[in-house]
């Protein structure tokens, strides 16, 4: 037993020194040489040539026209002609595993920062490190590549930072005369109100349990001051076990268990909760701001942007909980054949101008500090730069993901908790055991 | 081209059991080829086209189950050689809580659904054999549509029937008289049960569907299997004052046996690898505890990060299960013919 861990270690670490060898010797050139001609980039240089650009989320009016406006311009920078396709991103990472394996991947892609470790360690991505520090993108401070920086190398340039906060339905709270919550115990009394009210399959606060429901885990687990797990000398100890995280673990699970959420739906994901949203079905959930076109197509426009508001999620030991520390970076595909053109791509794109475009057309926080600063007066984006100041992270290793995502180690532990299959002590400690032989795999 | 034409001159001769004495030489010479060979030619073109596309990817399985495989080993562009791991892929298989209980789910789904399978099957073929020819063919032409439906389709259209809020099961359910829903399940609101959240009742509705689906293959070839029995038989039992059941277990079982045990193994077969309703119904692999061997051999092999290796240790494992299983059916199989 312990020898097979031994091995296994070896052979992660194998791999991991051979990823960065490999690195390094397949792409130097492109990343290098993107830097260098820089200047001479501007005219039509590279006419006539493709570029395939994948965005990812659903394509939405203020997105598209953003993307529009973006390729016209780089078009008219480089000649280069930009070919856009969406990726919705409950399925971003099956996409990923096909076009890394298949070879049949974009030049240049937008990603989840928290996703960018477990795509270096698979050598989809090429390093970018050269980009970062010239131009416009020697602005973005140095604290924001921390997911994107490994082994000295940066794979992926911050384009928006996005953090979590509450979605609710203004005009149900203005019909109902319910006060934004500003304590945990106010966010239960109007999810109860709502369901009174509204109807008993109206979820109040929507429970997520699908691939993203650690955003709204997190967000529980951290304000009680747990972590997910601590990396120790080399190795990662998990915390699952701490009284601190149980008590996050236990607000999470009792939102189906206190009945502000349903129990039939204990695998949802945010898109399947931003649906029945929609549909006048959830009163309050946890997102980011994204997801207001999507809520207005999706209800064929019977809800309303104006009838949606924000309020940050508050904590239960009080004050307001920490986010997640999220946001898109943007990152050329490890097996693109025009790496020059591709790190054009990613100059222009996350350029002031155009990334605090992107950031404020996406509902999305500018990864730039004067544009930042400037938004603490905005009564739509203060939420968010609020719990921005209290970003918080999941593990920062390359099998986060599937721990949080593919084996769903915590979404599992709930569901047991709530079917009554185990207490929360068993649970945790059990999911504490997979996360770390996960981590540490 | 020559080698069909070679077929075609050396077939005529074939059909004679080889090592008698021909009455004509004349397609020997012309072929040139020795009459023992010709079988053997004959099978090539069938095992080129079987080792392509069969033996070729088991053997990679087989090889891969050994080895540490990703994403950096199998892609085009440059790819790496995969690390040569030992058995640690299979060790960690079976250290894991989710193959011993994938390994429950498979062999108990697969027990249960067979058995139902079969028995449904024979009964509704033994009843379409009373029907009357159009009363038969109608039957048949109804069953036969539940067959044909695509698995991924009849995953979609079960779950949908139990879904918690607008499936139409719970719908039922609740305009039962209270006082029979509570004696029958002790509860009278079944209002938002949630069917796929837990194993017990995927593996109940999986159940329902692969019976829905597969008895009437079983059916119709039961039936095909009863119009070949002479119908003296069944005449002298009547005459013999014997019942029904003791006529189907003294007449129609023993004399459809080799139907039976093909039923038998290619349900066991279909059965014990069931992955596209079991996947669609669980609408992703989320609820592992009802994961079976497939389902977790494709999350292991194909879900980021892919870890190629131990989902290929599972697929070698449950081949190994099922060439046990119908290893040990044939045999038996075969022991009970020799007796007859």
């Amino acid at each position: 037993m312990k020898i097979v861990k031994i091995a296994g270690v070896t052979a992660a670490l194998a791999l991991g020194v051979a990823a960065c060898g490999g690195g390094e010797t397949a792409e130097p050139a492109p990343a290098a040489s993107a830097a260098e001609s820089a200047p001479a980039a501007a005219g039509p240089k590279f006419a006539g040539q493709t570029l395939t650009m994948w965005r990812l989320g659903d394509s939405n009016p203020p997105a598209q026209a953003y993307m529009d406006d973006l390729n016209a311009e780089f078009q008219k920078v480089t000649g280069a002609t930009v070919k856009l396709e969406w990726i919705p991103w409950p399925q971003v990472n099956d996409k990923f595993t096909a076009a890394a394996a298949g070879g049949a991947g974009p030049d240049v892609t937008e990603i989840g920062n928290d996703q960018v470790p477990l795509w270096v360690s698979q050598e989809a991505l090429s390093p970018i490190t050269p980009l970062t520090s010239a131009g416009d993108q020697a602005q973005i401070p140095k604290n924001l590549f921390g997911l994107e920086t490994i082994d000295g190398e940066v794979y992926a340039v911050p384009w928006g930072a996005g953090t979590r906060a509450v979605l609710y339905r203004k005009d149900w709270f203005d019909e109902l005369k319910i006060e934004v919550p500003k304590t945990w115990d106010e966010v239960t009394a109007a999810a109860k109100k709502i369901q009174d009210e509204k109807g008993k399959d109206v979820d109040g606060f929507a429970f997520n349990g699908g691939s993203d429901a650690n955003h709204l885990l997190g967000a529980m687990a951290w304000s009680e001051g747990g972590d997910y797990a601590v990396k120790e000398g080399d190795k990662w100890v998990g915390k699952l076990t701490d009284p601190t995280f149980k008590a996050g673990f236990e607000t999470y699970t009792s939102l189906v268990t206190g009945g502000l959420s349903g129990k039939s739906r204990l695998t949802q994901n945010t898109v399947d909760i931003r649906t029945r949203f929609a549909n006048d079905k959830v009163g309050m959930y946890l997102t980011a701001s994204w997801d207001i076109p999507g809520i207005e197509t999706d209800s064929k426009g019977k809800v309303k942007a104006d009838q949606l508001a924000f309020f940050p999620l508050p904590a239960k030991t009080g004050g307001e909980a920490p986010a997640f520390f999220g946001g898109n970076d943007i990152a050329v595909w490890g097996t693109t054949k025009n790496a020059e053109l591709a790190g054009e791509y990613i100059k222009l794109a996350t350029s002031k101008q155009w990334a605090d475009r992107y950031a404020k057309d996406g509902g999305l926080l500018p990864v730039y500090p004067d544009t930042l600063a400037s938004l603490a007066s905005d009564p739509v984006q203060a939420p968010f730069a609020a719990a921005f100041a209290k970003a918080r992270s999941f593990p920062a290793d390359p099998n986060w993901t599937e721990a949080g995502e593919t084996k769903a180690v915590l979404q599992n532990a709930a569901r047991s908790v709530i079917e009554g299959k185990a207490s929360a002590d068993e649970a945790l400690a059990t999911a504490n055991k997979e996360l770390e032989d996960i981590l540490n795999q | 081209m020559t080698d069909t034409s070679i077929a075609r001159r050396g077939g005529g001769s074939a059909s004679a059991p080889s090592g008698r004495p021909r009455r004509s030489h004349r397609p020997q010479k012309a072929s040139g080829l020795n009459p023992k060979l010709i079988p053997y030619v004959l099978l090539i073109p069938g095992l080129a086209v079987i080792a392509a596309l069969l033996l070729y990817p088991m053997i990679q399985v087989f090889v891969i189950s050994f080895q540490k495989v990703g994403i950096p080993q199998i892609r085009d562009v440059n790819p790496k050689p995969a690390d040569w791991v030992g058995w640690e892929n299979y060790t960690k298989v079976f250290e894991n809580d989710i193959f011993w209980s994938s390994l429950r789910n498979t062999v108990s789904f697969a027990v249960i659904a067979v058995t139902l399978t079969l028995a449904v099957g024979t009964a509704v073929g033994v009843l379409l054999n009373q029907l009357s020819k159009r009363m038969s063919t109608l039957v048949i032409v109804g069953i036969m549509s539940a067959w044909a439906v695509p698995p991924v389709a009849q995953g979609v259209i079960w779950r949908w029937l139990f879904d918690a809020e607008a499936g139409i099961i719970n719908w039922a359910l609740n305009l039962l008289p209270d006082f029979l829903s509570n004696a029958l399940f002790g509860r009278a609101d079944w209002t938002g049960e949630p069917w796929t959240n837990e194993a017990f009742t995927i593996y109940l509705i999986l159940i329902l569907m692969v019976l829905w689906s597969s008895f009437p293959f079983v059916a119709v070839s039961v039936l095909a299997g009863l119009k070949g029995i002479p119908t003296e038989l069944y005449e002298a039992a009547r005459v013999d004052g014997s019942s029904p059941w003791r006529t189907f277990w003294q007449i129609t079982f023993p004399l459809l046996k080799p139907v039976f045990a093909v039923l038998t193994i290619l349900s066991i077969i279909w059965d014990f690898k069931v992955f596209s309703q079991l996947y669609t119904l669980m609408n992703g692999p989320t609820v592992r505890e009802a994961f079976n061997l497939s389902v977790f051999s494709f999350s292991e092999a194909f879900k980021a990060p892919p870890k190629m290796g131990s989902g290929a240790a599972i697929a070698v494992i449950l081949t190994i299960i099922l060439l046990i299983v119908t290893a040990f059916y044939v045999r038996q199989m075969l022991k009970s013919e020799e007796l007859r």
